[in-house]
């Protein structure tokens, strides 16, 4: 299959340019990875940009080379490009969001959507492919826009300096002229990408304190998440009450957003599937029980029920309030046997709530700030 | 009684066997614990190894089974006995609520006591663990289980626990043992053998079963006199002893006492002299005095607790009454139900272990219940608010209970009485009012005195503490409970938990926290109880410390103390201090011993200014930290109901920075609490601060909250008990060290120093006279609270009609500059940094940082002509300050990250600096910072270079870098590859690190950062030690904050000579060959490192060369150091 890369510079090799496949690995040089293969999957490219010998040896800064070296994956295909881009069009001929592409990589994927007429911000987190997308926007100019910063280490944590690739959403958003919509409006900007590969959970783990705490992009409102994401944490996502699987990433993201299978491309020689799925933030996710003040309250109830997950409720209520736990337990209609794995994500919320709301308790929460990582975990 | 150890110990043996038959490996052994640390047995012993070889399998286990079955039989009659025992002692102990553990009667009954079965069990517990340890090397190399268990029997039957059991007079067990050591090819030690004889001695066997033991001994190659000399014992225990050789061998008289060995090195010669001028100091207390003071103190280590008033002064409204009253009135419930909850633990675990399974049982029999219960009832008072983590809540009662048995062991030992004795002895030597016949240092003199004392029980290892503390906050947790509302009538409303045990998250990590209820925090808020409680060895002694005569025993009377402090569970240091010879540690055991007789008294002047504006509001500048009420108060007020999100999450954020302020202003609050309530409780006493080292042979002060060691405040707080008149220059020194304090000349001369005190005079007495309302000149100081302490002692020494005479109380304060630097540049004879880290004279003080300074700008600017951008934004903003910490914290390993972290933080602070540029600024100038090192100290680059490079390639091997300081303190860097072990069970498991476990891999990145800087140090504390013994036998008081040395104004001139002396005769020592010369000796020529592959044989060649090729040094003459007047100043 035949894949443009006019602009690419010559240090990086497209391995995938030969091969059919609608993704594939970026990689130069020899990879000393050997846990990932350097084949191709069909359609992703995966890559692995290696470092050119920096000037001094003994000055080489180690953070730049760390996550220079991320495997990244890439749309490669234009029939997968196509679908997507059709997808994200849909059906009816709305007014259109702005999306925001991360990562493009050879640009593939933008090509498709500025076909479908979309209006597109490129968020590139690597230097090497920005001149090749600098020549698109050229193309096509008022459409796209290019810049240079990885999405998925937007607002690092504990401050420090940010330096690009890594932006805070607060100048990006003023650069691009977003303003912030209020949650009960519509969606101001749908994104799309692939979640980092191995990263991925903690990258759901991120967006999730964000989204709830109502902070970096979800400061502007219900903003959309349209993402690859690899099978495994795929079905955790979606996992259901009594599946093994069920876990408090599970509980909070159903909860928090109406979760769509957009498309599944299977990666044909690892055995491995692609979901595409949509992330619409839920309007109703914020109640006057449940708000970006005591979010990190519901989070940990819902760590704590996960820690042992065989126990029953009750029990992990007595560790986390004084409230009557009997007498909650009523009150959203549960039987005092009824255990972690038993409960709905909806479930969790009510009882949440419930204890929220009782009265008669100066105390509700035995947790206090110092208990709870406020930010999404770093590990 | 005793058969109750045996019914324990077989039934275990028996399970062992069990377990073994259903499923291999009984996995409940590991729970037991892995933690301890590099107790190698003597698997490997040729003899062992025969044995196994010759030795049917299947017979052996025949014989151990048939055995074990044997004991068991014997045991279980007696173990109900027991039983009823212990069920008694609770009500006798509850009612009864006098202090002595109700048990000792029958303990005096009985001969034998619970006590001995903790020990017994501590000791199993220990063989468990190192059999775990070995249980893992040798899975691969035992296939056969007989075999393997056969291992673990004769682990557990190890000689070691032998020690204890001739008390009992069980002979017959005794033999067992013995037959069952021999059995698992063991040899036995000189501890079986004394265990064995004092038995025989009490029994009164007859001669010719003593005959043989002592043929035995002979063949297995002991020396009878060593039984004495080597092997620790009691007075009533050597008595057995002789008893029973005497029998077989009328004619034989024990050495008494070991010979006085002598330091040898020549370091110490001088120290060590019997010629020449010596006039020790002496303390100015009479006899009587100091004897009463011994009293207190002894009475306050057998109570383990003090209390001390709070100095927070609470308003008393109605509340606060009524608070306090339903407080005391749950207290009295709860020690009920802990003494209920306690008994019934203790119960069912007896049961536990009347089965044969391994329990807490006998631990939990070592302080009696009153004693628990009033520990666990102090844990529960001290919980902070936002709860504490049930790990070190855990490990906290643990190392609790230890050292209040080992306080109690000696109490029931007599030890108490014959420590009385000996001290009052000692204390002839410090009175004032008595006289000794020739000058004794003080460890000599209580050598002299008696015999050495015998080792003390070692620690428990930590899975052990951890377990124990682990079942005592569990019991925290169920029994304790209050009303739902703390304020309704008891019985009217149904009973909540105070303690909840709940679960923190950190990224994926679990952390167990104990956690009160908030209803029980409001309640202590409000009751605003004025007493603080203290562990006794957290507070100041009031009697001079017992001196240090070995690793083991100094400083508290009876509390156990570590002469190395590390963390807990680290066994390798004072390993390696028991192991050397004891001659070797006299300049650190006598410096110690010094530093911690410094007598001490607080400064009330100081003390009630600080105290005024503590209970006002704080003051931060001054490090007086403000009460809960100045923190900022989050937006109060409910939300209206339609309030966006988006505005609900900054309120979030406000708030939780408020919180955030809230908690860091309360633990300072806090901390400032304890120490002012201890000077104000030690106010009008005079106090010791005993002194231990860390592993490089700092020293520190023993008791965490009060002493010399903290900040500005704490310093100020303290002053020396004795008064030295201030002589002809004392006062002029106090100027100088006022103006040092102020930090405003730094680079002027003693003398212009000197002068511009004399200009300020007037501010110095309107601050002395007026300190809160005159001009407030000494608030503007570096250091406010001590210039205010020095400006009130010089305005008194000026009014004083003859200053000369004036009595001074002030410690004055001499620094070494860049201290590191100093080493580095004298061990490399480095010239041009010798100069500029004042080892030569000059007339005015060099400043090293403002010299890098100068260089990095040197640097800087021709960079910027050459076009480079980063350098042309940096014009005018290389300054003294930005490379101040670097420079600073380059001798202690800082490295080029943690360098630019530092320099951006300084850049950040310039508010006109680009901000665009602090990555590569910062960047930049850290690289401009070490080459500016690099070529002012050419040789301090080298000398680090080789030690990195000489701990990397150690490291290599497989061992931790070890050293000794040239005072002779053997030194091993206790830095190991992570890993980690969980104790299961109980409440919840525990995970443990075990970095510090010696028999990991070396953790090689820390063993090679951490060699050069910890190097530096054992330097710097050997250069403070020499100082400190050369000063006491000069007469001085000296006290150290490590680089930093005090003594009276008086004598600072002479502090001053010794001072340098000492580094230069430090310096003259061949420090780098002899040190190369060691590391050869100890890592490239011991039989244990013979290298096996091709590789291991070049790396060990490739060690060898770097360990010899020593960096070349250039020729500063070292002789110039004594005449330089800045070098301490």
């Amino acid at each position: 299959m035949w894949v443009p890369v006019a602009g690419l510079p010559p240090r990086l090799k497209l391995s995938a340019l030969a091969g059919a496949g609608r993704f594939c690995i970026w990689e130069s040089g020899a990879s000393t990875r050997k846990h990932f293969p350097a084949k191709n999957h069909r359609g992703f490219s995966d890559s692995y940009p290696q470092l050119l010998p920096y000037p001094d040896f003994n000055e080489s800064p180690s953070s730049v080379s760390k996550c220079r070296l991320e495997p990244k994956r890439y749309v490669t295909s234009r029939r997968l490009a196509e679908t997507v881009a059709q997808i994200l069009r849909g059906k009816l001929e709305r007014p259109r969001h702005l999306l925001l592409e991360c990562n493009p990589g050879p640009g593939i994927l933008t090509q498709a959507l500025l076909r479908t007429g979309a209006k597109v911000v490129a968020l590139e987190s690597d230097r090497t492919f920005i001149p090749h997308l600098e020549s698109l926007r050229k193309n096509l100019p008022g459409s796209l826009e290019v810049i240079h910063c990885d999405f998925f280490k937007i607002d690092p944590r504990g401050g420090g300096l940010v330096r690009p690739p890594t932006m805070v959403s607060h100048t990006l958003f003023q650069n691009l002229g977003i303003e912030a919509r209020p949650w009960s409006a519509g969606i101001p900007l749908k994104v799309i990408g692939i979640f980092p590969i191995k990263n991925e959970r903690r990258t759901l783990w991120k967006f999730l304190y964000n989204l709830y705490a109502c902070t970096s992009i979800y400061r502007y409102g219900r903003i959309e998440l349209n993402m690859f994401i690899g099978e495994k944490e795929y079905q955790k996502l979606m996992a259901n009450k009594n599946s093994n699987l069920y876990d408090v990433l599970s509980v909070l993201w159903q909860i928090a957003c109406e979760i769509k299978v957009l498309h599944v491309e299977s990666l044909k020689p690892i055995e491995q599937k692609l979901y595409f799925i949509q992330m619409r933030p839920r309007r109703g996710l914020f109640t006057e029980n449940l708000t970006p003040v005591n979010y990190d309250v519901f989070f940990h109830m819902l760590k704590h029920c996960f820690g042992k997950r065989s126990a029953r409720l009750i029990d992990h209520l007595h560790s986390l309030t004084p409230v009557d736990a009997k007498d909650i337990l009523m009150q959203i209609q549960k039987s005092e046997k009824v255990k972690v794995t038993h409960m709905h994500p909806q479930d969790f919320k009510r009882l949440f709530e419930t204890i929220e709301c009782s009265k008669d308790y100066a105390h509700k929460w035995l947790y206090d700030d110092s208990m709870g990582d406020t930010e999404h975990p770093e590990k | 009684m005793s058969a109750l150890r045996w019914g324990r110990g077989a039934a275990g043996l028996g399970r062992v066997l069990q377990s073994c038959g259903r499923r291999g490996l009984p996995t409940e052994e590991g729970t037991l614990g892995v933690g301890l640390g590099p107790r190698r047995s003597s698997s490997a012993s040729p003899h062992e190894k025969d044995l196994r070889k010759d030795w049917g399998h299947v017979e052996l286990l025949e014989v151990l089974e048939a055995r074990v079955r044997q004991l068991q039989a014997e045991s279980v009659s007696e173990v109900t006995v027991n039983k009823v025992d212990v069920a008694r002692l609770p009500e006798r102990g509850g009612g009864g609520g006098n202090f002595q553990p109700p048990r000792k009667a029958q303990m005096g009954a009985k001969g034998a006591a619970p006590q001995h079965f903790g020990r017994w069990a501590a000791k199993l517990d220990k063989e468990k663990q190192t059999m775990q340890k070995r249980k893992q090397r040798l899975e691969v190399k035992l296939q056969v289980r007989a075999q393997r268990l056969a291992q673990k029997l004769a682990e557990k039957l190890k000689p070691k626990p032998l020690q204890m059991e001739p008390r009992l007079g069980s002979f017959k067990e005794l033999v067992y043992v013995f037959i069952m050591v021999k059995d698992a090819g063991f040899t036995p030690d000189l501890l079986s053998y004394a265990a064995a004889l004092q038995c025989m001695g009490r029994l009164d066997q007859d001669a010719r079963t003593i005959q043989r033991c002592l043929k035995q001994m002979a063949r297995d190659r002991l020396q009878l006199q060593d039984l004495f000399t080597v092997v620790p014992l009691s007075e009533e225990e050597r008595a057995a002893l002789l008893r029973a050789i005497v029998k077989a061998r009328p004619t034989f008289r024990p050495r008494l006492r070991p010979p006085p060995q002598v330091n040898t090195s020549t370091l110490l010669r001088e120290v060590y002299a019997k010629d020449g001028p010596v006039s020790y100091p002496k303390l100015h207390l009479p006899l009587k005095t100091l004897q009463g003071f011994f009293q207190q103190q002894l009475h306050m280590e057998l109570t383990a607790s003090v209390c001390v008033e709070s100095v927070e002064k609470a308003v008393l409204t109605k509340e606060t009454m009524h608070a306090r009253k339903t407080l005391t009135n749950l207290r009295v419930q709860w020690e009920a139900a802990l003494h209920r909850a306690l008994q019934e633990t203790k119960a069912s675990l007896a049961r536990q272990a009347h089965e044969g399974r391994p329990t807490l049982y006998p631990f939990l029999c070592l302080l009696s219940e009153h004693e628990f219960v009033r520990l666990l009832t102090q844990t529960l008072q001290a919980l902070p608010a936002q709860g504490k983590s049930f790990i070190s809540v855990a490990q906290e009662l643990g190392r609790r209970t230890f050292s209040r048995h080992m306080v109690q062991k000696q109490q029931l030992n007599n030890q108490v009485q014959a420590l009385e004795r000996r001290y009052t002895q000692y204390l002839r030597l410090l009175a004032s009012d008595t006289q000794v016949a020739e000058p004794h240092l003080p460890r000599q003199y209580w050598e002299a005195l008696g015999l050495p004392e015998a080792p003390q029980e070692k620690p428990w290892p930590v899975p052990v503490l951890l377990q124990l503390g682990r079942q005592l906050a569990e019991l925290l947790v169920q029994a304790v409970q209050m009303p739902r509302s703390p304020a309704a009538p008891p019985g009217s409303c149904g009973l909540i938990p105070v303690l909840y045990h709940v679960y923190s998250f950190r990224s994926f990590r679990q952390i167990g926290i104990l956690k009160p209820h908030p209803a029980f925090v409001q309640l202590l808020a409000t009751a605003a109880e004025p007493m603080l409680t203290f562990e006794t060895v957290d507070v100041p002694m009031l009697c001079p410390p017992r001196p240090w005569t070995s690793p083991h025993s100094g400083a508290f009377l009876l509390s156990p103390t570590k002469l190395m402090r590390a963390v807990e569970g680290t066994t390798q240091h004072q390993q390696l201090l028991e192991r050397c010879p004891p001659a070797e540690l006299h300049g650190a055991l006598d410096t110690l011993t010094q530093l911690g007789n410094c007598a001490w008294r607080v400064n009330g002047h100081v003390l009630d200014l600080v105290l005024e504006l503590f209970r006002d509001k704080g003051c931060s500048r001054l490090g007086v930290p403000p009460p809960p009420s100045e923190a900022p108060q989050p937006p109060e007020g409910r939300l209206p109901r339609d309030t966006p999100p988006a505005r609900k999450a900054e309120l979030r954020r406000e708030m939780a920075r408020c919180l955030k302020v809230a908690r860091e202003m309360h633990s300072l609050r806090m901390d400032a609490l304890y120490r002012l309530s201890l000077a104000q409780h030690l106010r009008h006493r005079i106090f010791w601060l005993p002194h231990n080292m860390d592993f490089r042979g700092r020293t520190y002060p023993c008791p965490p909250h009060f002493n010399h060691l903290g900040s500005d405040l704490a310093r100020a707080l303290l002053e020396f008990a004795e008064g030295r008149p201030l002589g002809p220059h004392g006062l002029d020194w106090l100027k100088i060290h006022l103006v040092n304090l102020t930090g405003l000349k730094k680079h002027a001369s003693l003398r212009a120093r000197l002068a511009f005190a004399n200009e300020v005079m007037e501010d110095i007495l309107d601050s002395a006279d007026q300190p809160m309302a005159g001009r407030k000149w000494w608030m503007e100081a570096d250091e406010p609270w001590q210039a205010l302490a020095c400006c009130v002692e010089i305005a008194r020494a000026v009014r004083t009609p003859d200053p000369a005479t004036y009595v001074s109380h002030l410690p004055v304060h001499q620094d070494g500059s860049c201290n590191g630097l100093q080493h580095y540049a004298a061990l490399g004879r480095d010239s041009v940094g010798a100069a500029s880290v004042n080892l030569m004279p000059s007339d005015l003080p060099q400043d090293v940082y403002s010299g890098v300074a100068a260089q990095v700008e040197a640097f800087r600017r021709q960079d910027a002509e050459q076009g480079l951008r980063v350098a042309q934004a940096l014009e005018g903003f290389v300054s003294r300050k930005v490379v101040k910490q670097t420079v600073m914290t380059v001798v202690y390993g800082v490295t080029r990250y943690g360098g630019r972290l530092q320099i951006e933080r300084r850049l950040r602070e310039l508010s006109d600096f680009p901000q665009d540029f602090l990555w590569e600024a910062s960047h930049y100038l850290v690289r401009q910072v070490f080459n500016s090192l690099q070529e002012m100290f050419s040789s301090t680059r080298a000398i680090q270079h080789w030690l990195t490079e000489s701990a990397r390639l150690i490291s290599h091997t497989g061992s931790a870098v070890e050293w000794v300081t040239p005072l002779g303190i053997p030194v091993i860097q206790p830095y190991h590859q992570e890993a980690k072990f969980t104790i299961r069970g109980g409440i919840q498991s525990i995970t443990c690190s075990k970095a510090k476990d010696s028999s990991q891999k070396p953790n090689i990145k820390k063993q090679k950062n951490g060699f050069p800087p910890n190097f530096i140090h054992s330097l710097d504390s050997s250069h403070m030690m020499l100082t400190a013994l050369h000063c006491y036998r000069k007469g001085l008081t000296f006290v150290s904050v490590h680089d930093c040395f005090w003594t009276h104004a008086a004598d600072i001139a002479i502090m001053n000579q010794v001072c340098r002396e000492q580094f230069v005769r430090l310096h003259s020592q061949p420090i780098l060959q002899d040190l190369s010369a060691f590391l050869v000796k100890r890592f490239c020529s011991s039989p244990s490192f013979q290298p096996r592959s091709v590789a291991q044989r070049a790396q060990m060649a490739k060690l060898m060369e770097t360990l010899q090729s020593l960096p070349e040094t250039g020729n500063f003459d070292l002789e110039q150091v004594k005449r330089s007047t800045y070098f301490f100043s």
